[in-house]
């Protein structure tokens, strides 16, 4: 199997001299196609900052990033830009949506952006739309939607270009429960039909037990690996639970 | 601490936000600081004869200037604290009380106010002498240097800004009274509505300005329309159906047209398209009130500043127009006519080009037989003979001549006017006088003359035969006519001559008629550039303050849009493409107005104000493109700092 993402030692510090802080320590992460990956860890342990680094917009301080074969970290900003819009789908937490656009437009901006004929646009939009079930509120615009509807345009939106890699970062934070089962039931349903490679970074252990295998970050580093295999939903579920107890505190809200 | 030790340390330590007001601030009092001090200024009055027209010039131009600045200060303070509503929602949220930030803002603004205003004095001090000399040197005089600083005008350029920044500090100390802290958490995040546009006010906003356009553009005299409406209303009409189609047009015509757009896919599913038009769509309709007054502002800027530089313009060509010759004067007696010929042979820096001595004769005609003639019965003619008709064009460079048989003349009328001058071709006068009965049929119409207007009667021409027999009988002069070199410069030549010749002999020379139009017209032209330029300035920074508050509420878009994978050049590329159609609108339209406003005026004087005119727009759309550029890249600056 291909894989998709490869992280050798990745290292990423903030701040000057003497006043150094370490976010991400030795990092040795890989993730193959047709995987559906979470990150997971208590707050300050380095999530975001990890997501971050693979999503191009900031950089480690030493290390190396292949993605589909790509050395990010030697990109340019030009080349950058080209290979986030290629290859990359994001889902955020606060949707990112523009008020400007309607619902489709949103949708169809990375296919407006690598200039794809409006055919071929009008196609791909509808059948996306028909995976997220948001086909009748295409023509409304983000500020006429719920929250749900809002992050499965978003994850039209992440999809939409045939990513190699689609980053969500904590996509069921801001939604109700009935909204995130179906969110994440649909990115699972992607990740199975068409393939579709997902690394999703999320606090919520209902949300990592949708993945197939769950990475734990404390403190910078990697802690450990849980992988679903044969298990059901909730046994994984109850699995993440014992890791995240093991990891200490702060994850009252886990349940 | 202090509430005011507070507010100080506020302005110290966010001045790249209060740079922007505070120059704008700083702009208005230099300029009203110069035009004030020029008003005041002795060397100005004295140096000009008609003191007290410049006086009463400058005035009016500083009233208006008052309205135009306390408006632009107002537009740039309300910038200013849109931007500062959270900051102050978030003082009200910390337990400020609203009487303790509303005193706060009060200093703050008052501060700012007082610095400005010693920083414009200052500076405009410097400046107010350098546009001293530049309007010495288009008013025609040598400049003089000693120009001093006037208290007067310290005085009233420190009151009228002083009320100025009382009445914007009381705003600003209203501002936590007038919102509710809700509000002004909320100020950026207001949604937008889609605009609504309709197809009918569409049409008729182009219908409203082609009726201005085309009320403009009739003849005055021959017009029904003008008829019925009457002069004064008419105007007005024009006015008024111009001002409300441009603010029609840009509130639904572009919004139309811009939803058009979107409906062709092709194009709009293309790259950045999708974000520049529908950004463009939801801030247009917000935008159209602005976009019309820069346009009217444009408008009003370029057709004041064109018809002040054609008068300059012209001002040689009408002096030429009514003084073909240097000097003309009657030979009234032999002793001053020879002194006056040494005089002109002699002086120094001129040569003279030309002299020719030219037979005269008055001549009493009943006009009743001239077609289209409203006035009198009887005129005066001056009457020349052909050939020294054909000579004097020759001479003054007419490549032009007449040949009359019997009682065939010709008319010269230099402000010969279509419609309304009577119509002389085929009109047929008769010569009267002791022993004179001559009926003369015009054949040709001239429309310059050979001789200067204030030497003669309104002039006529006839064949050599029919002057060789009316000479006996009418009473005949000789008109010396000169032509020199460098006639433009003949200032002391001038004076001489005045000075010799007695008041019989009508001395009429170009240098006169010439350098008063160069005062009244220098001044017109001065003051017409300084209020230009001064409105160019203001709109410009209109659209800059207004372009830039979009831009920071952008920011978060253009956020998600780095994030997705669009390069920055892109995002230049698309912003660009944005705000040239924001610059470009107005200036359109701008340049549309005042075109068929130059063209009516250009009827009017029949004069060809092609050439003032288009390099006045030249010059204007020169400064817009640097406004466009500055707030582009201000723009770009803003919205990728991703930082």
């Amino acid at each position: 199997m291909k894989t998709i993402l490869q992280a050798k030692h990745v290292n990423k510090t903030f701040g000057t001299k003497g006043n150094q802080y370490t976010a991400l320590q030795n990092i040795d992460l890989s993730i193959e196609e047709g995987e559906f990956v979470g990150i997971m860890g208590p707050s300050g342990a380095g999530k975001s900052t990890l997501l971050n680094i693979f999503s191009t917009i900031d950089t480690p301080t030493s290390g190396e990033i292949t993605i589909d074969g790509q050395n990010i970290v030697t990109m340019n900003e030009e080349k950058l830009s080209d290979f986030r819009r290629n290859k990359l789908g994001f889902i955020f937490q606060d949707y990112n949506l523009l008020d400007t656009l309607t619902v489709k437009e949103n949708i169809l901006l990375p296919l407006a952006l690598s200039k794809v004929p409006a055919a071929e646009i009008e196609k791909r939009v509808e059948a996306i739309a028909d995976t997220f079930g948001i086909r009748q509120i295409l023509d409304k615009y983000p500020y006429h939607i719920s929250g749900g509807q809002k992050q499965r345009a978003a994850a039209s939106r992440a999809i939409v270009a045939n990513p190699s890699l689609i980053l969500a970062d904590e996509p069921t934070g801001a939604l109700d429960s009935k909204s995130a089962t179906s969110l994440l039931e649909s990115l699972s349903k992607l990740n199975q039909g068409n393939q579709a490679t997902i690394l999703m970074v999320t606090h919520d252990a209902y949300a990592a037990s949708f993945c197939k295998r769950v990475i734990f970050i404390n403190d910078g580093r990697l802690f450990r690996e849980l992988h679903k295999d044969g298990l059901t939903r909730k046994e994984f579920f109850g699995r993440i639970l014992e890791v995240l107890a093991s990891l200490g505190g702060e994850h009252h809200d886990a349940v | 601490m202090t509430l005011f030790r507070i507010a100080g340390k506020n302005i110290r330590k966010n001045f790249t936000d209060y740079f922007l007001y505070f120059a704008s601030m700083i702009f208005s009092i230099v300029i009203y600081f110069t035009f004030v001090s020029l008003k005041y200024d002795n060397t100005i009055q004295s140096a000009s004869d008609g003191s007290q027209k410049i006086s009463s010039a400058f005035s009016g131009a500083a009233v208006v200037l008052i309205v135009f600045v306390a408006i632009f200060i107002w537009y740039s303070n309300s910038f200013f604290t849109r931007k500062r509503k959270k900051e102050v929602g978030l003082y009200s949220l910390l337990g400020v009380r609203k009487k303790q930030i509303g005193r706060m803002l009060f200093y703050e603004n008052f501060l700012m106010g007082i610095l400005a205003l010693i920083v414009g004095i200052s500076l405009g001090s410097v400046l107010s002498r350098f546009f001293v000399m530049i309007l010495m040197k288009v008013m025609g005089y040598s400049v003089v240097a000693n120009f001093s600083i006037s208290p007067a005008a310290i005085l009233n350029t420190f009151l009228v800004f002083m009320i100025i920044t009382l009445i914007t500090s009381v705003q600003g100390y209203r501002l936590i009274y007038r919102f509710k802290l809700i509000e002004l958490f909320k100020a950026d995040q207001e949604h937008e509505k889609e605009p609504k546009s309709s197809v009918l006010i569409a049409l008729l906003s182009v219908i409203l300005i082609g009726f201005g356009y085309w009320l403009a553009l009739q003849n005055l005299v021959t017009s029904k329309a003008w008829a019925t409406l009457g002069f004064m209303l008419t105007p007005l009409v024009i006015l008024i159906t111009v001002i409300l189609g441009t603010y029609l047009l840009f509130n639904t015509l572009t919004v139309s047209l811009l939803k058009l757009s979107r409906k062709n896919k092709k194009s709009y599913w293309k790259g950045l398209n999708l974000i520049g038009t529908s950004q463009l769509l939801y801030r247009m309709k917000g935008n159209a009130r602005t976009l019309t007054v820069i346009a009217v502002l444009s408008a009003t800027t370029l057709t004041a500043v064109g018809t002040a530089y054609s008068l300059y313009y012209n001002n040689r060509l009408n002096a030429e127009m009514a003084n073909p010759n240097s000097f003309t004067f009657i030979g009234v007696d032999g002793k001053t006519t020879a002194k006056a010929d040494q005089a002109i042979g002699q002086a120094p820096g001129h040569k003279v080009l030309y002299h020719e001595s030219v037979p005269v004769l008055e001549v009493d005609a009943d006009i009743s037989g001239l077609k289209q003639n409203a006035g009198s019965m009887e005129q005066t003619y001056s009457v020349i003979a052909s050939r020294d008709f054909n000579r004097l064009a020759k001479l003054q460079g007419r490549d032009d001549f007449v040949s009359l048989e019997g009682s065939e003349a010709a008319v010269l009328d230099p402000a010969y006017m279509e419609g309304i001058s009577p119509d002389y071709v085929g009109s047929t006068v008769k010569l009267q006088g002791k022993g004179i009965n001559e009926a003369i049929r015009f054949k040709a119409l001239k429309e310059y003359t050979v001789l200067n207007l204030g030497t003669v009667y309104s002039t006529i021409v006839v064949g050599d035969e029919m002057f060789a027999a009316l000479q006996p009988k009418a009473q005949t002069t000789t008109i010396e006519a000169y032509g020199i070199s460098r006639q433009d410069k003949a200032k002391e030549l001038t004076k001489q001559l005045q000075s010799i010749l007695p008041e019989k002999a009508e001395l009429s020379s170009f240098y006169d008629q010439y350098a008063r139009g160069m005062e009244s017209s220098g001044l017109l032209m001065f003051m017409g550039g300084f209020l230009g330029l001064v409105f160019l300035a203001a709109t410009g920074s209109i659209i800059y303050f207004k372009q830039l508050t979009e831009a920071s509420s952008d920011k978060a878009r253009y956020l998600i849009l780095h994030k997705i994978g669009v390069k920055k050049r892109e995002i230049r590329k698309s912003v660009a493409k944005q705000v040239l159609f924001i610059f470009a609108l107005p200036l359109a339209f701008g340049i549309a107005h005042c075109a068929v406003a130059l063209m009516a005026l250009s009827k009017l004087m029949m004069t060809s104000l092609v050439v003032p005119v288009v390099s006045c727009m030249g010059i204007y759309v020169c400064i817009y493109l640097i406004y466009y550029f500055l707030t582009v890249h201000a723009y770009c600056k803003i919205v990728t700092n991703t930082k």
